[in-house]
């Protein structure tokens, strides 16, 4: 049965300053979800559940059709898992790291493991304690890839990298997703990383979630309109405007569905339409909806 | 036991190798050193003494806080264990290598104590409930430094059951039934000792079962 990678319903999980709610995504074999937010969004704990590593107060979690956390060992062997925080044993070499991965994971590649030393400029017999900041991210990322599993999950694993080092990795993670059935879900902030690698994005802000889409859909239908009034002219009321800026004649109206129908309405003020990156869309998404909250 | 813990146990040994391999050879050296007569006697079983305690707590720390301080813990919650396999792993991997020290250590203790002879034979009790009374306390701190994710608890914990050596120096010696016969050629194993014996191995077993009870099920573990 093919299950979707990654199901999470209605997920709350409460901390002292800091609640994640009513969080519902899922991933399908294959796909690739760019998970975006700011720091403190909640990212990092929305993977956290996801490895089972802590539990939801409520709502419902299945990784690989495995119930989280209950079943964790079951999905963990199909998992990878990198995090920009997370830290190899210190008194161990990188060598001795791969040793004891591929004597838990049977379906260690050698092979690939060996190209990745080799891409990455990874020394085995370095310890982890002398590794950098970017080679320990390097290292946990061919701990996780040589094992082949069908489940890429990354938290920030660009954070700190070079521009060099980013390639490579991105490079690489273009790589696995060659194989139809295995999907990553990356979390980030870095929204050039994403927009590069991901079909399906996820904005996250606060703990909630506050959009979730294809990448192209938001591409297309985000759009920043820009407007000259002459004097004694006003706006008509416009739809599915999310964000307005104005310097005098000139108006900056940012929609979230951009039509034909939008710009007419506007009509002959319209100086210009923009198209915006991902980054633009992130910001003005989760600007928009703290207003709406009132936040 | 599945292969993960395994595996686990095996890189608890790997990883503390060192610090095994020098808590045992210091715990020799030690007794080396109480065999140079009453002075080195002195100062060897004072060596021996903190040898012991405070390999414990550099296991312990380093073990158990220090993973979770220096993020590999997320290294190895992300490998195919769950909680309670992590814990039952740690409790073993950790205790194994501190039976390791320990066990090499007080049978050199026993070794003096039987083949010097100017070390009465009589000590021997004495010395098998403070090395157990180690082993006891040893899992305390392991207990409580897995109960609490609290470095300050933690050092909490680790200050009372350093206390607990000297409380227990203080009141166990001086039972009758014990220092009656300490400067005896024979040792004597009388009830005094089994009770002692009985309560100590009591809560060796309460601290190293307690983890797979309760932090086994903690659904949180970071």
């Amino acid at each position: 049965m093919d299950h979707k990678h990654i199901e999470m319903r209605s997920v709350r999980k409460s901390y002292r300053f800091f609640t994640l709610d009513d969080l519902s995504m899922s991933l399908e074999p294959g796909e690739v979800m760019g998970f975006v937010g700011p720091n403190g969004a909640g990212k990092s704990t929305t993977l956290r559940l996801a490895m089972g590593m802590i539990a939801p107060d409520a709502g419902e979690i299945h990784v690989l059709g495995h119930a989280m956390p209950d079943a964790q060992a079951a999905a963990k062997r199909d998992i990878g898992y990198v995090s920009a925080e997370m830290r190899l044993l210190p008194n161990a070499t990188l060598g001795w790291h791969m040793e004891f991965v591929k004597s838990i994971y049977p379906e260690w590649d050698g092979g690939y493991a060996a190209a990745l030393v080799k891409r990455f400029n990874l020394r085995p017999e370095q310890n982890a304690r002398s590794l950098s900041v970017g080679e320990h991210v390097k290292a946990t990322l061919l701990l996780a890839l040589a094992r082949r599993p069908r489940l890429l999950i990354l938290d920030e694993p660009t954070n700190g990298l070079d521009p060099v080092a980013r390639h490579e990795v991105i490079s690489e993670f273009m790589d696995v997703l060659r194989d139809d059935n295995r999907s990553i879900l990356y979390s980030s902030h870095n929204t050039v990383d994403v927009e590069r690698i991901s079909d399906r994005i996820t904005f996250i802000d606060r703990g909630r979630v506050v959009e979730s889409s294809n990448k192209e859909d938001f591409l297309d239908r985000w759009r920043r309109i820009h407007v000259q009034l002459p004097a004694g002219v006003s706006l008509p009321d416009l739809p599915n405007i999310v964000g307005r800026v104005e310097d005098g004649q000139f108006i900056t109206l940012t929609t979230n569905q951009y039509s034909e129908g939008l710009r007419a309405l506007i009509g002959s003020h319209v100086r210009d339409v923009q198209r915006m990156n991902l980054e633009e869309i992130f910001v003005a998404n989760v600007m928009f909806h703290r207003e709406a909250r009132g936040a | 036991m599945n292969i993960v813990i395994r595996k686990l146990i095996a890189k608890e040994l790997y990883v503390y190798r060192w610090l095994i391999a020098g808590g045992a050879f210091a715990g020799v050296a030690s007794i080396l050193i109480a065999s140079l007569g009453k002075g080195g006697f002195n100062i060897g079983a004072l060596t021996w003494l903190t040898t012991i305690i405070a390999t414990g707590v550099v296991l312990a720390l380093y073990g158990i806080m220090n993973e979770r301080k220096e993020q590999s813990l997320q290294f190895v919650l992300s490998l195919p264990l769950s909680i309670s396999e992590y814990v039952r792993a740690k409790m073993l991997g950790l205790f194994a290598g501190f039976l390791i020290i320990w066990s090499i250590s007080c049978a050199a203790a026993l070794v003096l104590v039987f083949f010097k002879a100017s070390v009465p034979d009589g000590l021997a009790p004495y010395v098998t409930l403070l090395s157990v009374f180690m082993l006891a306390n040893f899992a305390v701190v392991l207990c409580g430094a897995l109960h609490t994710q609290s470095e300050a608890m933690t050092s909490a914990v680790i200050v009372v059951t350093n206390m607990g050596v000297s409380i227990f120096m203080f009141t166990v010696g001086p039972l009758p039934g014990l220092q009656k016969h300490m400067w005896s050629p024979a040792p004597v194993w009388n009830d005094t000792f089994w009770t002692v014996l009985g309560c100590e191995l009591a809560v060796l077993v309460i601290a190293f079962t307690l983890p797979f009870i309760f932090a086994a099920r903690r659904r949180d573990f970071l």
